[in-house]
């Protein structure tokens, strides 16, 4: 049966490798034509737009090394795209879309090249990224396969307006202070008996990735950066702080100040809700959709009596040279130049995502950006304070029974402790199934 | 996300019912069989060759995968692993996977009396050839062939709890907001709602095709007999709608069954596992945590299930037909 | 039927049920016409009249291309499922063979196995025959079609044997009976079973969403779909219910083109009870 599987798998790779070729023309060497490449960019317009510009410089001044930029293919989400890409065959020489929560499928598979290897990487490495994160991104084998690209860190977006008309100082910085924020906040506005505004709203589907945007953040700002499994791939959640950000939600939830139900539209920019948690991008969005909004960042809250910086999820997205290339060094070449200081401040300034770049505040060359978007300032001062997630098998199915035990909590089917110990059992029945 | 119809749709099921019912299935050896038959014995099969060669191909090798995958663990990615009995073993102590068959009996036990009186009541109004039927037969249908994509993404702003105009017009009418989509108590009968809004214009027009077979004289001897418009109705409408009552019966459970789209995308199960419908728990098994061969066992499980209750329906018609 | 008040208020239930029925099409339809902080508002009527909705849709995705794509692929499922569908249903009603009920019997099967179970295999097997981003690995899975089988089939057994007698002696062979004598004599039936094979494929979101990812391959639903429930229409409202009314519209004007036929067909073949 294991033979059938390989037969199948090894036809789809030859046969998509024929499927490659009449969407990508790739002269043979032979034929003394240019190397070209196929690159993967986010769909995002912004970053196309970025891709664009740096891939006409490229080829302006290599004509051996063509390169060729596509958005990655849309589906439904870039991840699940890519997964059946590797597993058919069908990837591209590189891309810079990858979320490392999926690079580990694409190792097993043998899809990606480990990078260690290549000329030049130590001393990459070791010149861009920030130094407290080096080691986040070595996998289970000891080789890297990923060069780390940028990454957006989930924050407390206020609408300074509401909170000013509610008298509410700052920024809320602990559970209570957001408790008695959303006590002034939460209201009915005009007088039909209905709250229609909020602390803050939250898609409540049980779907697990949404969980990214409020209990991952907040648990990694509570437990101090740990994430849910060790280095060695063993769960070792911070039970304490998983219990906090639940009683956290629960209160609110139940207290009315989070509706409990997903809000249609962009109730932030409508002005229905007063926080929410997200990354960068909202503010390029609200600057063009909602230009009279007044906003600004803060850090997502911790529990009472902690102190430190706290630290949050950070959406990384990575860079990877896939297997199916034929020519590595020119894609690794290519994908250096991606990260080059000029491109990195393109980045920052074009599509306003930060770069994992160390010392962004201190580049002179960057000082009247960030003077002129004082909100990227605190993303660029939060980018060292994040973390990912972890690279264990079966994340997602771990990540839905953390969204279910979080339902159960927010619905006041079970109390904080109930749902952690819950979350816990399913998480180790899922691993016994995984092995 | 995406979103549709692994299901029949609902039109197609139709046909199914159709074959199903019980004159019907009496049909085919009635006419079919007279035919010259030895001098082309061969015909039969060469014209239904080109169909059964696709069958095998685009239905049987899938489904003879599917049972390999039973016995297997393969995440797509890496080379499949011999489980042996281990998806069986998990399928019988799988909680979740029993939350859900709840769930659809739940869903069936609204979705088809509520689809069935509804049917019969507008199939009813119809029947009186009132100026317009055609134009009310005719918009009655038309959420029946719009795709469950635009009625979902239409109902989740309907639907939505503060903002939706559904609750806006019960607030407007001095009523409260109606947890719709949100309270474990309320998402299923709200899915059943969509899915009857959706589905009924085709139960409609069944109901009115029964009714206008129904011959004139039966309900003009129950006039004569004295009985009440009420009495006629049960005793002789009623009745003589039977057979389109079970083919109603037959296409709502198997609808029933295939409950996928609005729940996807509407609670994606939620909330507390109250949405979570036999199909989305298995789409969610393979396409979300990569558990084909898993995924394989449930679909299997499922669409044995299916065949029996389907079965057993037929035989209790049959029974009560003779 | 008897007094007028009864007869009155039947035709205010009809009323009604149609508002239920096509209101939230109606209120829809008015949505994508209003600016996107109106669309919550009581009041279904715009306080502006605007097609940016509009244009952000067609601004994003290349909707045109998507709906040819569909045009083309629906258009070839549904011919080759009444073609070959015509040839199988006439084999199965008309001629008498060993195994004939086996092989009905075998196509009702098909029918009750949710086509989720399949999906995967399926997936695998044309990726192998390399039919990713292609028209193939959309149209050749779904050429053959059993709802329309059994419905051309339920008619054909309705059709007298002395039609099909008299062409035999006049030499005819079965093909030609079947497309020159049987299908002029099935119009009604054949819309109806063309009509459900059009809208199942139409309405496919699933299938080209794992096999398809060029957007220049890209059917109709998928598109919408990912646009409206992905990221495309970035939670603005207007642009969803622009998107979906957009993917509806064409189902829409297809039925009215056919509505009288196809209920009057839907009444009278596939639904004998």
């Amino acid at each position: 049966m294991r033979r059938a599987a390989l037969l199948l798998l090894a036809l789809a790779a030859s046969a998509s490798l024929g499927a490659c070729d009449d969407g990508t023309p790739e002269p043979s060497p032979e034929a003394g034509g240019p190397v070209v490449l196929t690159y993967w960019t986010s769909q995002n317009p912004q970053e196309r737009a970025w891709a664009d510009v740096l891939v006409a410089e490229w080829n302006a001044a290599h004509p051996e090394v063509q390169v060729e930029a596509q958005p990655i293919p849309a589906g439904q989400s870039s991840e699940e795209v890519l997964l059946a890409a590797v597993v058919a065959g069908t990837t591209p020489d590189l891309c810079s879309n990858i979320w490392p929560g999926v690079l580990n499928d694409f190792i097993r598979a043998g899809g990606v090249v480990p990078l260690d290897r290549m000329p030049g990487f130590d001393s990459l490495m070791a010149a861009r990224t920030p130094p407290e994160l080096a080691d986040r991104f070595v996998s289970a084998d000891g080789h890297v396969y990923q060069l780390p690209w940028k990454t957006n860190p989930i924050l407390m977006i206020y609408n300074a307006d509401l909170f000013e008309a509610a008298g509410v100082a700052r920024p809320p910085r602990t559970y209570s202070e957001d408790v008695a924020a959303a006590e002034r906040i939460t209201a009915d506005t005009d007088g039909d008996g209905q709250t229609d505004r909020w602390m803050s709203a939250r898609d409540i589907r049980p779907i697990w990735w949404q969980r990214y945007f409020d209990v991952y953040p907040l648990y990694l700002a509570a437990s101090g950066g740990r994430t849910f499994f060790d280095a060695r791939g063993e769960l070792a959640i911070d039970e304490d702080a998983l219990r906090e950000v639940y009683g956290f939600f629960q209160t609110l939830y139940q207290r009315g100040h989070l509706p409990l139900s997903t809000l249609q539209g962009n109730a932030f920019a409508q002005r229905r809700i007063a926080t929410e948690f997200t990354g960068p991008w909202t503010a390029a969005w609200l600057v063009e959709n909602a230009p009279d909004l007044r906003f600004d960042f803060a850090p997502v809250p911790v529990p009472d009596g902690f102190d430190g910086e706290p630290v949050t999820y950070g959406d990384y997205k990575n860079i990877a040279v896939f297997s199916s290339t034929e020519h590595p060094e020119a894609a690794w070449a290519f994908a250096q130049f991606l990260v080059s200081p000029e491109a990195d401040r393109l980045l920052l300034e074009t599509t306003r995502q930060i770069p994992l770049r160390a010392g962004l505040l201190e580049d002179p060359a960057l000082a009247g950006f960030f003077d002129q978007t004082p909100s990227m300032r605190r993303f660029a001062e939060q980018a060292p304070h994040t973390r990912g997630v972890d690279a264990v098998p079966s994340l997602t199915e771990v990540l839905d029974a953390i969204a279910q035990s979080y339902e159960r909590a927010i619905y006041g089917a079970e109390t904080p402790a109930e749902a952690v110990a819950s979350a816990g059992e399913r998480i180790r029945v899922i691993q016994e199934w995984a092995h | 996300m995406p979103a549709e119809l692994p299901t029949v749709d609902s039109a197609e099921r139709v046909a199914v019912a159709a074959t199903l019912a019980p004159d019907a299935g009496a049909a085919p050896s009635a006419s079919g069989g007279r035919p010259g038959r030895a001098a082309r014995d061969w015909r039969g099969p060469l014209l239904a060759a080109p169909y059964f060669v696709h069958l095998a191909v685009f239905f049987g090798y899938p489904l003879v995968f599917a049972l390999v995958l039973v016995f297997h663990r393969w995440d797509l990615v890496t080379p499949m692993e011999w489980v042996g009995l281990g998806n069986l073993a998990r399928l019988v102590a799988d909680d979740l996977f029993a939350r859900a068959m709840l769930n659809t009996g739940l869903f069936l036990l609204i979705h088809i009396p509520l689809q069935i009186v509804v049917a019969l009541f507008f199939a009813e109004l119809l029947n009186k050839r009132l100026p317009g039927q055609g134009f009310f037969r005719a918009i009655y249908f038309l959420p029946v062939v719009v795709s469950g994509v635009v009625v979902t993404i239409l109902f989740a702003q309907l639907f939505a709890f503060d903002s939706g105009y559904v609750n806006r017009v019960l607030v407007a009418l001095g009523g409260e907001r109606v947890p719709w989509l949100v309270s474990p108590a309320w998402a299923m009968p709200a899915i059943a709602l969509v899915a009857t809004w959706k589905n009924v214009g085709l139960y409609v027009l069944l109901f009115l095709a029964g009714l206008q077979n129904i011959p004139a004289p039966l309900y003009e001897a129950a006039e004569v007999e004295g009985a009440s418009r009420w009495q006629t109705w049960w005793l002789v409408t009623l009745p003589l709608l039977n057979p389109h009552m079970v083919t109603v019966v037959v296409l709502s459970t198997i609808g029933g069954f295939s409950l996928f789209v609005e729940p996807y995308v509407l609670t994606g199960g939620g909330p507390l596992n109250s949405t979570l419908s036999g199909l989305l728990y298995i789409y969610n098994q393979a396409f979300t945590f990569n558990h084909m061969g898993y995924a394989a066992t449930l679909g299997l499980a499922f669409a044995l299930l299916i065949l029996v209750v389907v079965l057993v329906q037929r035989r209790v018609v049959e029974a009560e037909a003779t | 039927m008897r007094g007028r008040l009864p007869r009155l208020l039947a035709q205010a239930a009809l009323v009604a049920g149609a508002v239920v029925f096509a209101y939230p099409f109606v209120w829809m339809a008015l949505a994508t016409l209003k600016p996107e902080a109106e669309i919550s508002a009581l009041n279904p009527l715009p306080s502006r009249w605007t097609a940016e909705s509009y244009r952000l849709v067609f601004e994003t995705i290349p909707l045109g291309r998507a709906f040819w794509n569909s045009v083309l692929v629906t258009g070839l499922v549904t011919t080759l499922a009444l073609v070959f569908g015509s040839v199988t249903a006439y084999a199965l009603a008309r001629l008498s063979w060993r195994g004939r009920e086996a092989a009905f019997a075998l196509i009702l099967f098909t029918m009750m196995v949710p086509f989720l179970v399949l999906l995967i295999p399926l997936y695998t097997l044309v990726v192998g025959f390399g039919w990713t981003d292609s028209y193939a690995g959309l149209v050749v899975p779904f050429m053959m079609n059993a709802t329309a089988v059994l419905i051309l089939r339920q008619h054909f057994l309705s059709l007298p044997q002395g039609l099909i007698d008299a062409a035999r002696i006049d030499g005819a062979g079965e093909v030609r009976i079947l497309f020159q004598i049987v299908w002029p004599l099935s119009v009604p039936a054949l819309v109806t079973a063309g009509i459900i094979v059009f809208i199942g494929s139409w309405n496919e979101v699933l299938w080209p969403l794992l096999v398809v990812r060029d957007e220049a391959m890209m059917t109709m639903p998928q598109m919408v779909t990912l646009f409206a429930v992905g990221g495309g229409a970035e939670s603005r409202l207007g642009p969803q219910l622009a998107a979906a009314l957009l993917l509806a519209l064409p189902v829409i004007l297809a039925y009215a083109a056919f509505q009288r036929r196809f209920v009057e067909s839907l009444a009278t073949t596939g639904l004998k009870g």
